[in-house]
């Protein structure tokens, strides 16, 4: 399966009469954008704003980042299954506003973290400070109820993510990077030499606010599996994730992630790439052991020498990440780990809520606990009087300044367990 | 059976499964729960069975056996690693919590606790 994606490199991003995208500027027009969001009547008004690097402007409480993207050439269109109909996708052409993103915000429940500071201390901890953003701020209806809300936020992320998108559907790309996966049998004829490796990619799947979707499936209805790096890049996975703001993994990541990035980019030289296991992350032991079980068992089966595992979440994941650590050593394959660290304020206590003698290799996306000092902005984006719950009443405190002292498990992203962030520790 | 001080949980599980209802913190049920598997039941979901932290909230509902049988190494070491992962949380800040946010945080429980009641 091969996939070209074109990017179209976006520095700047304003509101205009006409949307479009010109010299790298993508021009919003913010009334077709509210008209979009509105088509869903689960909402009784909607905000567009927007967030770009260096402005004094905190946006908060973030439930997801979108990047736009289309597809130019090849079946199917991005987030097969959710928005678009359910095609496999992953081949053809896709362009992609690189440097743009969707963010919705919204106060699903009465206590999310999840912030994003575009200047400042914190603006180094989250990859989306370096973004050009369009902020949806989207109020629903008095009686609607939590899950209604949280897929109602979700699906008008999407629609504004493709609408976006759309623009870039003739536009020639600034740069192009073609990624490609032959069939098992192929891969081992062409590189007969070099170590077999794949991917196992967790997705939390807990319930309300904990979920993740393949193809329009609910992550934890389904067996683990196997599905190309490609198909991912064209939104395949979308996140409905909502809770442990520091480490999950946003659209936005699972469209980018580092991991795949990273093996395409060593495929043919040091490593032969051999595909992705998405598994599933489960409250009941029963699914951790059987999901886990499948990844040991599909990596034996692919013959490879070695797989990369990444976590999403905090807590019972741990555990799933060890589970899957365990039983793939056991088939005689190294595994390397990515995660994050909830180590206590002073970095001593136990990272994880589940360790084992196998787990020798582990990455770390950075300590959650850890405290930072977030200085006050001019503006602030979302969901105003959220932000005292957030900072005051749970993970820091909002002095009367503005400034925040918290951890750093309330900036979205910060400590990301695909590693798509700056932090790490040795 | 299922060991909570979710009311919510109490309420809508009360004639359809064991359920214990522990009037106390998160950190009282998993204590509860402690107990229960010395005793030799074993734990059927995880003690942390959920992103939202010790910090965040108060409820927190958790599926054990009804039968003992020996004592299961894995439950206690879950549960043990559970409780030493709520200690590393600061609660101070929970006390800040109104009745809405109280609401939001049953439902959150209530729901992944149906996430694995669907398939028990």
């Amino acid at each position: 399966m091969k996939l070209e994606l074109g990017y179209i490199f976006i520095k700047d991003i304003q509101f205009s009469d006409v949307s479009k995208v010109e010299n790298g500027t993508l021009y919003v027009n913010k009334e077709e954008v509210k008209a979009l969001i509105l088509e869903d009547q689960n909402f009784k008004s909607a905000d567009v704003e927007l967030a770009k690097p260096g402005e004094s402007v905190r946006i908060m409480p973030v439930k997801d980042v979108i990047e736009p993207r289309v597809k130019v050439e090849g079946p199917g269109g991005i987030f097969p299954g959710m928005v678009n109909k359910v095609d496999t996708v992953g081949s053809g052409k896709t362009n992609v506003l690189k440097g743009a993103a969707v963010v919705t915000t919204g106060k699903i429940v009465g206590f999310q973290e999840g912030i994003i500071d575009m200047t400042g201390n914190g603006a180094q901890y989250s990859p989306f400070s370096m973004l050009n953003n369009l902020v949806l701020v989207c109020e629903p209806i008095d009686s609607l109820k939590q899950h209604e809300h949280e897929k109602a936020l979700r699906f008008a992320g999407y629609k504004v993510a493709l609408y976006l998108g759309e623009l870039a559907k003739n536009l020639t790309p600034d740069e192009v990077e073609v990624f490609e996966t032959p069939t098992l049998i192929e891969g081992l004829k062409k590189y007969p030499d070099l170590p077999r490796v794949a991917y196992v990619l967790m997705l939390q799947s807990q319930g309300l606010m904990h979920d993740t979707y393949v193809y329009g499936i609910d992550a934890k209805q389904s067996l683990t599996t196997m599905i190309y790096p490609t198909e991912i890049m064209d939104g395949a996975i979308v996140s409905g994730n909502c809770v442990s703001a520091c480490d999950k993994n946003t659209t936005y990541h699972h469209l980018n992630n580092p991991v795949i990035h990273d093996l395409f980019a060593e495929h043919g030289k040091t490593l032969n790439f051999v595909g992705i296991i998405i598994t599933n992350e489960n409250v009941y032991l029963a699914d951790k052991e059987r999901s886990s079980n499948w990844s040991a068992k599909l990596a034996e089966y692919l013959g490879v020498d070695g797989v990369i595992v990444s976590e999403e979440g905090f807590g019972n994941p741990d555990t799933d990440l060890i589970m899957n650590c365990k039983k793939i050593e056991s088939k005689g394959i190294k595994t390397v780990l990515i995660t994050d660290e909830y180590a206590g304020r002073d970095g001593t206590s136990q990272s994880l809520a589940d360790a084992d003698v196998k787990a020798d290799a582990v990455v770390s996306g950075g300590n959650a606990n850890e405290v930072i000092q977030l200085p006050p902005m001019e503006k602030i984006i979302g969901h105003v009087e959220v932000a005292d719950v957030i900072a005051g009443g749970f993970d820091g405190s909002l002095h009367k300044d503005g400034s925040i002292t918290a951890e750093l498990q309330v900036i979205t992203g910060a400590t990301n367990e695909m590693g798509f962030n700056k932090l790490s520790a040795r | 059976m299922i060991i909570t001080n979710n009311d919510w949980v109490l309420d809508k599980y009360k004639d359809s499964f064991n359920v214990i209802y522990i009037d106390g913190s998160f950190k009282d049920v998993l204590i509860a729960v402690r107990d229960k598997l010395h005793l030799g039941h074993e734990l059927l979901t995880h003690p942390l069975g959920s992103s939202v932290k010790p910090s965040e909230t108060p409820y927190k509902s958790i599926i054990i056996t009804d039968n003992k049988k020996n004592l299961s190494i894995n439950s206690i070491y879950m549960i043990e690693n559970a409780i030493i992962t709520y200690d590393k949380f600061s609660k101070d800040k929970l006390k800040f919590i109104t009745d809405k946010i109280r609401d939001d945080l049953k439902l959150i429980d209530l729901t992944v606790l149906e996430s694995a009641l669907n398939i028990l």
